[in-house]
């Protein structure tokens, strides 16, 4: 939509609903949304033109994203199952259906769930709850909370999953905002949609869509019966279809039977979707002379990124599922599985964080194993209360025994920013290593208790081998119990699962694993998955990017989505937003993409310099790279170029 | 102005009718074939779309195993196509549309002949993949 022409329609949006107060007073009642709807029409076709990217602002990224990304991605094991994008949602076929949440003894409405067919429901909630944190899961739904302005209901959604703007290529990134107003006109409801991803945009996408009351329209039954199996893959469920740059066919091609419409605005640019672009199709201008007003993003993507993994100072702590809880310690991700049989931790983050973990795991173990419960007790052997001081003796006070439950501490690499505080969370813990004094006869040394510290033997080596002279980490850290193996399982169930570690090979480095508690569904996927930047890969230890996408692979092959390609497995980044199959499949592909693309050109006889000139990774930029710091993208194409 | 609203709405006009989970023009090139002879190694038969996993060779020669993509239960049904219709190992050929995506072994079916019994599909009225 024009901007002008959406001025026109808020105008008249706001014209119609500003007589009733902004918010409903007592007895009033919010306008009745709920109910069967029939799309009407829209202003895109459900299927448009593959490659016509007409009336879209995609920046360059945009572009190359939506030039390289095939319709056939559907076909991959994790995307077989996946429901439309939200941004797309109201323009698929098959009606929608409103219902009312309401609250059981005010019957107050707490919210919205919307139904579409081929989708999840997609709650809206109007009872004043906040957003998740940004380290919270995305969703093909998104997070959407709800506010009546007049007669307009605006909805605000964030949370949402990568996905398509509109079908025949645009994609939008995990970034967007998704703002819509949501108006009844006695039988006609109109949806005024403003989908904000500066990613691919360089200015906010608008549409309407216009629904009508059809108590016949509501959205088919349907179930997905997606495959494992790659439906395009011949004997490779991992394979990726994507177009390497200049390769899809589909651009310009529906043009041929339309040689009138011009080349040039079919590829998007916010200069072509303003009425100004009209001087440079009379030809009295160029499109790179045109200046337009264009409309600023109001999302600010940079901080939003950093949310996800804030160097805040502080300890976040997420429930993920079953044993497991996710901490986000000052941008660091530790996985801790809780319960009665102690605490077995993947990672320990950085050293100046590890009071404020340990202070978290211990207000955690006594939450979880043994929170305080009602005096009901009396006598010598009160069950159930095995580290509260018996009310027996302790009528009046009850008092915590002190917790110090770390059993495991497993480390996915020797990455610094992992193993940290291992030193000093593996001295807090009460379990003896070896037999201590009175072990197996005094035969053993006593060492004391502490936590055991699994790794692959890689880690061992790289933080036991003097480096100048002196081991890079001390030796009260190092891994006790090491594997060379494919895989290795710990010794026995923790809280009631098992938890098997699995080595990436010549991954982040050589001595990579990730690590997968079978009963929770939970995996800690270390450094080689993160939401906010590329993998790094560290080629003087053994890291290649091959080894970084099997790894990944890897990690999908475990995992199963709960149902319509979400939820199921949860994937912890080592750095990042928790995530599930769908989120690590994207990442996966998106790493692929890259490498064909630098192979590529690398056959091509280009040099490093040549390929970087080329910006192989131009339309992931935005998401994942950085020009500062300790991991920037010039370094991921060295690492990548150099390995392939 | 006029102008710029013409190509929209012609934009708007010519677009496809399909509204599978995924759109055939845009997966396949509609203007070109592929003929696969090989061995039937898997019949998924589902919706919205059934497969048929075939083995057979590339251009190169090389065996690969190909995911041709037929229609739904419903339409196959109507067609006489029924879940043990193919088995495992029957010897087929098939005519249809190669994946834009080069080095993709997908494929939308046109016509599937079973020489064996002269089983055959695609050549009848409404016998197209919708």
């Amino acid at each position: 939509m024009r901007p002008a022409i959406l001025l026109v329609a808020l105008a008249l949006t706001f014209a119609v609903n500003f007589p009733v107060v902004a918010q409903f007073g007592a007895g009033a009642r919010a306008p009745d949304i709920a109910g069967e709807w029939r799309v009407d029409s829209a202003e895109d076709p459900g299927q448009p033109p593959l490659a016509d990217y007409l009336g879209l602002a995609l920046n360059e990224a945009g572009r190359l994203r939506a030039d390289t990304t095939p319709e056939s991605i559907w076909g991959t094991p994790e995307y077989q199952c996946r429901p439309h994008s939200a941004p797309h949602q109201w323009r698929g076929v098959g009606g929608a259906r409103i219902l009312k949440d309401l609250d059981p003894i005010s019957r107050e409405i707490v919210g919205y769930r919307l139904q579409f067919m081929r989708s999840l429901d997609r709650p809206i909630f109007v009872d004043g709850r906040p957003h998740p944190p940004a380290w919270a899961p995305h969703s093909w739904s998104g997070f959407s909370t709800g506010e009546w302005i007049g007669q307009t209901l605006k909805v605000t959604t964030t949370h949402l999953k990568d996905g398509y703007l509109k079908r025949g290529g645009p994609q939008t990134s995990d970034m967007l905002t998704m703002t819509e107003f949501i108006t009844r006109h006695d039988d006609i409801l109109s949806i005024l949609q403003v989908v904000d991803d500066p990613i691919y945009l360089d200015e906010p996408y608008v549409l309407s869509i216009t629904y009508t009351y059809d108590p016949n329209a509501g959205p088919a039954t349907e179930n997905c019966s997606g495959s494992s199996f790659a439906e395009n893959g011949g004997r490779d469920r991992h394979w990726v279809p994507h177009f390497l740059p200049g390769q899809n066919s589909g651009i310009g091609e529906f043009l041929k039977n339309q040689s009138w419409i011009p080349f040039e605005p079919i590829r998007g640019g916010v200069k072509t979707i303003y009425p100004e672009y009209r001087s440079v199709l009379a030809k009295s201008t160029t499109v790179n002379a045109l200046t337009v007003p264009v409309s600023k993003s109001a999302n600010d993507v940079a901080r939003r990124i950093a949310d996800q993994s804030p160097r805040d100072g502080q300890v976040h702590v997420m429930p993920i599922q079953g044993n497991v809880y996710m901490l986000v310690a000052d941008g660091m991700n530790i996985t801790a599985s809780v319960g009665r049989d102690g605490i077995a931790l993947v990672n320990t983050g950085s050293a100046q964080m590890t009071d404020k973990v340990l202070s978290a795991l211990n207000d955690l173990a006594r939450s979880v194993v043994a929170a305080p419960v009602a005096n009901n007790c009396f006598g010598a052997n009160c069950p159930g209360m095995p580290s509260w001081s018996s009310p027996y003796f302790n009528a009046v006070v009850a008092s915590p025994r002190p917790s110090r439950p770390i059993r495991y501490i497993i480390n996915t690499s020797a990455a610094p920013e992992h193993i940290a505080g291992n030193e000093k969370l593996a001295a807090s813990a009460n379990f003896r290593r070896a037999g201590g004094a009175a072990g197996f006869g005094g035969a053993t040394r006593d060492i004391g208790t502490a936590a055991t510290i699994v790794a692959h033997d890689g880690v061992l080596t790289a933080m036991s081998t003097p480096a100048d002279k002196s081991a890079a980490a001390p030796e009260a850290a190092w891994p006790v119990d090491t594997f060379f193996d494919d895989f290795h399982k710990l010794s026995e169930y923790v809280n009631g699962e098992p938890v098997i570690l699995y080595h990436a090979k010549a991954a982040n480095t050589d001595a990579d694993s990730f690590v997968f508690f079978r009963h929770s569904e939970v995996i800690a996927a270390g450094n080689l998955f993160s939401t906010i930047s590329y993998p790094l890969i560290d080629t003087a230890r053994g890291g290649t990017i091959q080894g970084v996408i099997e790894g990944l692979n890897h990690i999908l092959d475990l995992s199963v989505a709960e149902y319509r390609s979400q939820g199921g497995t949860w994937i912890v980044p080592g750095r990042g937003r928790l995530s599930d199959t769908a989120d690590v499949a994207s990442y996966r592909n998106m790493l692929v993409m890259i490498r064909d693309r630098i192979r590529d050109l690398k056959k091509q006889g280009k040099t490093l310099e040549q390929v970087k000139a080329a910006r192989p990774t131009l339309d992931f930029d935005g998401r994942y790279g950085s020009t500062t710091g300790s991991w920037t993208t010039s370094m991921f194409i060295d690492a990548v170029y150099k390995t392939l | 102005m006029r102008k710029l609203l013409l190509i929209t709405v012609a934009a708007m006009l010519i677009g496809s009718t399909s509204f599978a989970h995924h759109s055939f023009a845009a997966t396949y090139e509609t203007g070109k074939s592929i003929k696969l002879e090989g061995e039937i190694v898997q019949f998924v038969y589902r919706n919205p779309h059934s497969f048929v996993h075939v083995d057979a060779p590339d251009a190169s020669g090389v065996s690969q195993r190909w995911a041709v993509e037929w229609g739904g239960t419903t339409q196959l049904a109507q067609a006489g196509v029924k879940r043990d219709s193919l088995k495992i190992g029957d010897k087929v050929v098939i005519s249809g549309r190669p994946s834009r995506v080069p080095g993709e072994y997908r494929v939308l079916m046109v016509n599937l002949t079973r020489p064996a019994d002269g089983f055959t599909w695609g050549r009848g009225a409404n016998e197209v993949v919708d």
